[in-house]
């Protein structure tokens, strides 16, 4: 599903450039469950970016679902990144002025599905996620672990082929961090291709398998099919 | 359905921040407001002035004997000078073309009696002229009935009188003031016709009797006060030469010293409204720039709001970003938001101001001060310049906010 070779990236601030990834090579299946750990400064968030299509990279190839992602004009991005992925976030990311519902059915309205078709499927999603009944709250109204299950029902409303969880338990409990993480291993368990970038072990350890990152570079876990 | 989604959508952001919205909204509507009230209160002064000026006829020439203030050619100071009959043909050469005039005879009060026939007779005090006939059309007075002084009246001294509304209203009453007999000052005249000037309050006390017959009986002279010249289509500048022309061969013929400025007097009504149109035009500009200046803070305000909105929004133009989104829709998105947000309220501001313009305009008369109004074309210029700087201004920031990187956006709070 994401195969990376090479990749790398580096930041230019004034004089000085950065090398952030120095040729990530990452290899990561349909239906897999990987976590990826790095203290700060390894590059796992820069990683997710590229990951994400949220920023281009410099050098290496990058292959998402068997498409080479290489010079993607930023209109043509935002059309993978509407069909491919979806986003949870660390701190939810919900759209505060925006009730769960409409928050859920965001990402379907840039997919052009009409108002009616949205609002049935964001009631279908939240009722996935048990929150049914929240539907009509604003995100100020809900508790941390509530906001990120809507989060992860935003994610799923494209029906991407891939999830991409950033830090998605960092902000919570260990109780509800817990939920968050028996529901995603629940759409894993369905299908699901997903990445989670963790500073965790516990999280770590609840995925399938663990990619390390170190100073731009994977450190374990090329093994594939661990 | 897209259109009208994202529609929609822009409605749901706009209503979605009261405060923002607000405080946009109040400096876009102020901006358009003060500029249109006080376009508003400029027509109103400048029709004041040019209703003072609908007084007396623009095009014309007033000549006036006085008393002199300087020794000269043997003469005394303090000498009085008057203009006579002889003088006419001499003006006359002075002139460009040969004009219209009429000397005027003043009496600022005059017993005026009507021999009612049918009643008492009623008497009041009041103005009287001699002129000649085209003194009706240099006044710039309105026959309301009858006839007014004509060529004949003037040869034959014949005794009528053109009476003004105030003699009517206090001396007739309801009566038939055409062809009543009238005592001016004992002297028995016939009423022919009746006026109204519209410009001046004093001119409606007035009767107007044939300048040869006041002149034969209220003066022991061929001496008269006053020769109004008109000059037709002639330029200010060749009024101007022209009223320093007679200026200067009066004051020969008057033994008045060139530097004498009360001996005798020329003046002319297109110089002064000239000047009085030149320093109206400065008021007008005056408050174009007030209003200009007023504009410019509003925008540079809404400007400033929607800059600090867009940077408020980063995370959320971030999300937006991950979901799928474009940077022009987020761009359009931004920018439609800011121009509606503008024209509503600018709207809102131009009604307002409207509403004041129109509901206060009838009851603020005064001499110069009249119908105040509203300009439809800057109304329309100053919402245009409201809405081309909320693009500007929702534009800049919105265009950096998305070249931020989302996972950096969106990261930690």
């Amino acid at each position: 599903m994401i195969h990376l070779q090479g990749i790398t990236k580096s930041y230019t601030t004034g004089a000085q450039s950065l090398q952030v990834l120095k040729g990530v090579d990452l290899r990561v299946e349909a239906g897999e469950l990987v976590a990826i750990m790095g203290s700060s400064g390894s590059g796992k968030s820069t990683l997710l970016n590229i990951l994400g299509l949220l920023d281009a990279y410099d050098g290496g190839q990058y292959q998402l679902d068997g498409r080479d992602m290489a010079g993607l004009s930023e209109r043509r991005a935002a059309e993978m990144r509407r069909e491919m992925l979806g986003f949870v976030f660390q701190s939810f990311n919900l759209i505060n002025f925006k009730s769960a519902a409409e928050n859920v059915s965001l990402p379907l309205y840039y997919q052009q599905v009409p108002r009616k078709e949205r609002t049935r499927r964001a009631h279908e999603l939240l009722d996935r996620v048990g929150l049914l009944d929240w539907a009509d709250h604003l995100p100020s109204q809900l508790s941390g672990g509530q906001k990120q299950r809507v989060a992860i029902a935003r994610a799923l409303a494209a029906k991407p082929r891939v999830i991409l969880a950033d830090e998605p338990t960092g902000a919570l409990d260990s109780s509800t961090s817990e939920d968050v993480m028996v529901l995603l291993k629940e759409l894993n368990a369905e299908g699901m291709t997903m990445v989670v970038v963790t500073h965790e072990n516990e999280i770590a350890r609840a995925c399938g398998r663990t990619i390390r990152l170190r100073d731009g570079l994977v450190e374990t876990g090329m093994d594939v099919g661990a | 359905m897209w259109e009208r989604d994202s529609w929609i959508e822009v409605a749901h952001n706009v209503l979605a921040h009261p405060l923002r919205t607000a405080l946009t909204g109040v400096s876009v509507a102020l901006g358009i407001f003060i500029l249109v009230v006080m376009q508003g209160l400029g027509f109103g002064l400048q029709h004041g002035v040019e209703q003072q000026f609908a007084d007396d006829a623009v095009n014309s020439i007033w000549v006036e004997g006085g008393r002199t203030q300087m020794a000269y050619r043997g003469n005394q100071s303090n000498r009085p000078v008057k203009l006579n009959n002889g003088d006419i043909p001499g003006l006359a050469t002075q002139a460009d073309t040969v004009p219209a005039y009429s000397r005027r005879i003043r009496m600022w009060g005059a017993e005026v009696v009507w021999e009612n026939p049918d009643g008492e007779n009623q008497s009041g005090n009041f103005g009287l002229r001699g002129v000649d006939p085209a003194h009706i059309e240099l006044e710039r007075s309105n026959l309301l009935s009858g006839r007014f002084i004509n060529e004949r009246d003037v040869l034959e001294s014949r005794k009528v009188a053109v009476v003004g509304p105030n003699i009517v209203e206090e001396l007739f009453r309801s009566a038939e003031p055409v062809g009543a007999f009238v005592r001016i000052n004992g002297v028995l005249f016939q009423v022919v016709g009746t006026f109204e000037d519209p410009g001046s309050r004093w001119e409606n006390r007035v009767t107007y009797v044939p300048f040869s017959t006041a002149q034969s009986l209220f003066r022991s002279d061929d001496s008269f006060d006053q020769i109004i010249y008109s000059t037709g289509a002639m330029t200010t500048d060749a009024t101007v030469a022209q009223s320093g022309r007679m200026l200067g061969w009066l004051k020969d013929v008057k033994a008045v010293h060139p530097d004498d400025s009360r001996g005798v007097r020329v003046d002319n009504n297109n110089e002064e409204y000239a000047m009085y149109a030149s320093i109206f035009e400065g008021i007008r500009l005056f408050i174009w720039g007030i209003g200009l200046m007023t504009l410019l803070a509003g925008a540079v305000g809404v400007a400033n709001i929607l800059a600090i909105g867009v940077k408020e929004r980063t995370k959320e133009i971030g999300v937006r970003k991950a979901l799928g989104a474009t940077n022009g829709s987020i761009v359009s998105l931004v920018v439609m938001e800011s121009t509606v947000l503008m024209l509503v309220s600018g709207s809102l501001g131009l009604m307002l101001a409207v509403g004041l313009l129109t509901t206060v305009a009838p009851m603020a008369n005064h001499e110069y001060f009249q119908n105040p109004q509203v300009d439809h074309r800057i109304a329309l210029f100053a919402l245009m310049v409201l809405v081309l700087v909320g693009l500007a201004s929702g534009l800049g920031p919105a265009l950096r906010a998305v070249a931020i990187r989302p996972v950096e956006a969106l990261r930690d709070e």
